[in-house]
């Protein structure tokens, strides 16, 4: 890797982490790029671990991490890059949300005057304005939620580390906190993000990680992932005006181990070559001559990978 | 942010230290430390209610008197366990809190952390205990009248307070540096600051050589009234106040430099605590 790619990425080398005895990640090897990316896996997988690995709460056992070429070892480089909001919901006893985030600033070294007026913008890009000199403690969960998204992001940083930052949020809270996710990873930052909500990590990651049992399970683009899963047929959805004369076609390839129709003009084709199958389809389309709606697949998505690598062993879908 | 580096850990010095006056000083966790330092107040007002006419004309025991209170009460008791309050809450309250990470994610060396926390709590510390000596010494000579104010406001009555003050600031420092050390090492820091409370009060009946292990061995060197520690007490000749000075500045240094070692392998793992 060149000093350019790796001042531009988030590179776990062979990292482990134990706590005494008991393992918290295990010979991690990541490399993440600018975007979105969203940090999948069941509770106690290691998420959280993986999370404060990369900022230098906690130290690797073993192996060398570097965030945009900073150790997590150098705070006083790493936290100018980088903003973290944890899952701890606690805070300084007595701060307002003004209060909070004035003292943040301030270790950053902004005077007085610029502590003030990035408090307010983050502060009111997280729709808490109204709040600013409100105590806290007072505020409701999704409030207190917003308030440590302000916080990890009011100075400006690279890279975002965000731990279930949609808990505690109202639906409509959740729209604009994906919103402002998909904004500032499209000004080229990295934002991480784990949730256990898989909807949620589908419709905003660029990439996913999917940890279980502190190992890397699958990294990179869903689609690319999803690929590599051989030991599950790749499923594909198509609506057309004559299902049952597709069907019969499709079937005679020899990849394809189901073809079911759905609904009235719905068929859910399940293969084990999609290149090929797509290849083929488009032929049978021009020789029956049906009209195709839509030819999606139907299982690139966070929840049926999750489902495939993790979630049958553990007896569910849902992390 | 493009502050030059000196600068910037100047201002996180100074920022933190701030912060951690106004946490020690005005927080709720504070009124222990006031409920601890009024005590001596309290104890030298009862002392005034209750004085015989023939002890208030005599001013001259006020000296001696304060010199024992000095020594066997605000010393070893208020100045310890407040600054035991303050500084083992730097570290150990926050992790309690579970808000230490705040400060954790800041662009700011663990060195550097330590310095401030430790600057806002000697700074406190000293405010409080200042405060709490003087009053208490001008209570023991109030009752004695217009003779009392006269020897208290002399010449040796002004340097023998300036004495009294400069060893609760230079206890405030090595104190505070043991007990925020204390703060990140234990999860209950009270208890070997209970162990160490007994060894200083232990220290008269000790041997030459273990008198040195105590910090109060060299804090009296600046008394400027010796004071009887009892027919057991092991006497040894009085450390000379430069010595003392630099004793208590080395141990102080040395035990701030182990904290911001140790502060540098801290790791957030709440759970744990």
């Amino acid at each position: 890797m060149t000093s350019a790619q790796a001042s531009d990425r988030i590179v776990f080398r062979d990292v482990s982490k134990f706590y005494g005895e008991v393992l918290g990640v295990n010979k991690v090897n990541l490399e993440v790029t600018p975007g979105l990316t969203g940090l999948v896996g069941p509770n106690g997988s290691g998420k959280s671990t993986l999370m404060h690995l990369m900022t230098g709460l906690l130290r690797p056992s073993r192996g060398e991490i570097s965030v945009l070429g900073v150790s997590p070892g150098c705070p006083e480089q790493l936290f100018h890059l980088v903003g973290y909001c944890t899952q701890y919901d606690n805070f300084p006893n007595g701060s307002t949300g003004l209060s909070f985030l004035r003292f943040a600033l301030a270790l950053h070294g902004y005077s007085n005057r610029e502590a003030d007026e990035r408090a307010w913008a983050a502060l009111g890009r997280v729709g808490l304005s109204d709040a600013a000199n409100r105590r806290i403690a007072g505020y409701s969960k999704g409030m207190r939620q917003r308030v440590k998204l302000a916080h990890a992001h009011c100075h400006d940083p690279r890279v975002l580390v965000l731990d279930e930052p949609l808990n505690g949020l109202d639906p409509m809270g959740r729209a604009e906190m994906i919103d402002l996710f998909t904004d500032l990873a499209k000004e080229g930052r990295h934002i991480i993000v784990s949730s256990h909500i898989l909807h949620e990590v589908d419709v905003i990651s660029d990439g996913v990680i999917m940890i279980h049992g502190g190992a890397i399970v699958a990294e990179g683009g869903i689609r690319e992932v999803r690929g590599e899963i051989t030991s599950h047929p790749i499923q594909v959805l198509i609506r057309c005006d004559q299902p049952h004369a597709v069907a019969s076609r499709i079937f005679e390839l020899e990849h394809v181990v189901e073809a079911r129709i759905i609904e009235r003009d719905g068929l859910l084709v399940r293969t084990r070559d999609a290149a090929d199958f797509f290849t083929q389809f488009n032929r049978i389309v021009i020789d029956t001559g049906v009209v195709v709606e839509t030819v999606v697949p139907a299982d690139e998505s966070v929840h049926a990978v999750y489902d495939y690598l993790i979630g049958e062993g553990q007896g569910g879908g849902s992390a | 942010m493009t502050t030059p580096s000196n600068l910037l850990q100047r201002r996180q010095a100074v920022t933190l230290a701030r912060h951690e006056i106004r946490r020690s000083l005005f927080s709720r966790r504070s009124l222990a430390v006031y409920v601890l330092v009024t005590m001596p107040l309290a104890l030298m007002l009862l002392r005034a209610l209750f004085m015989p006419g023939s002890l208030r004309a005599d001013a001259t025991h006020a000296t001696t008197e304060f010199a024992e209170v000095f020594h066997f009460f605000l010393l070893r008791f208020v100045v310890f366990f407040a600054n035991a309050m303050i500084f083992v809450r730097l570290f150990r309250g926050e992790i309690l809190e579970k808000s230490l990470h705040y400060t954790l994610l800041a662009p700011l060396r663990r060195t550097v952390l330590v310095v401030g926390k430790y600057l806002g709590g000697v700074l406190s510390a000293s405010l409080v205990l200042v405060i709490t000596t003087t009053m208490t010494y001008v209570l023991v000579y109030l009752p004695h009248g217009s003779a009392g104010l006269q020897l208290m406001l002399s010449g040796s009555g002004i340097a023998n307070l300036v004495s009294y003050l400069l060893i609760v600031v230079l206890a405030c420092f090595a104190y505070g540096a043991l007990f925020m050390l204390a703060g990140l090492f234990f999860k209950n820091p009270m208890v070997p600051a209970i162990v160490f409370l007994g060894w200083e009060t232990l220290t008269p009946f000790l041997p030459t050589f273990l008198k040195v292990l105590s910090f109060v061995h060299y804090l009296v060197s600046f008394a400027p009234i010796p004071v009887n520690l009892g027919a057991f007490a092991l006497l040894a000749q009085p450390v000379p106040r430069w010595i003392a000075f630099f004793a208590l500045a080395v141990s102080s240094g040395l035990l701030v430099f182990a904290a911001s070692r140790v502060a540098r392998r801290l790791e957030v793992t709440y759970s744990a605590d």
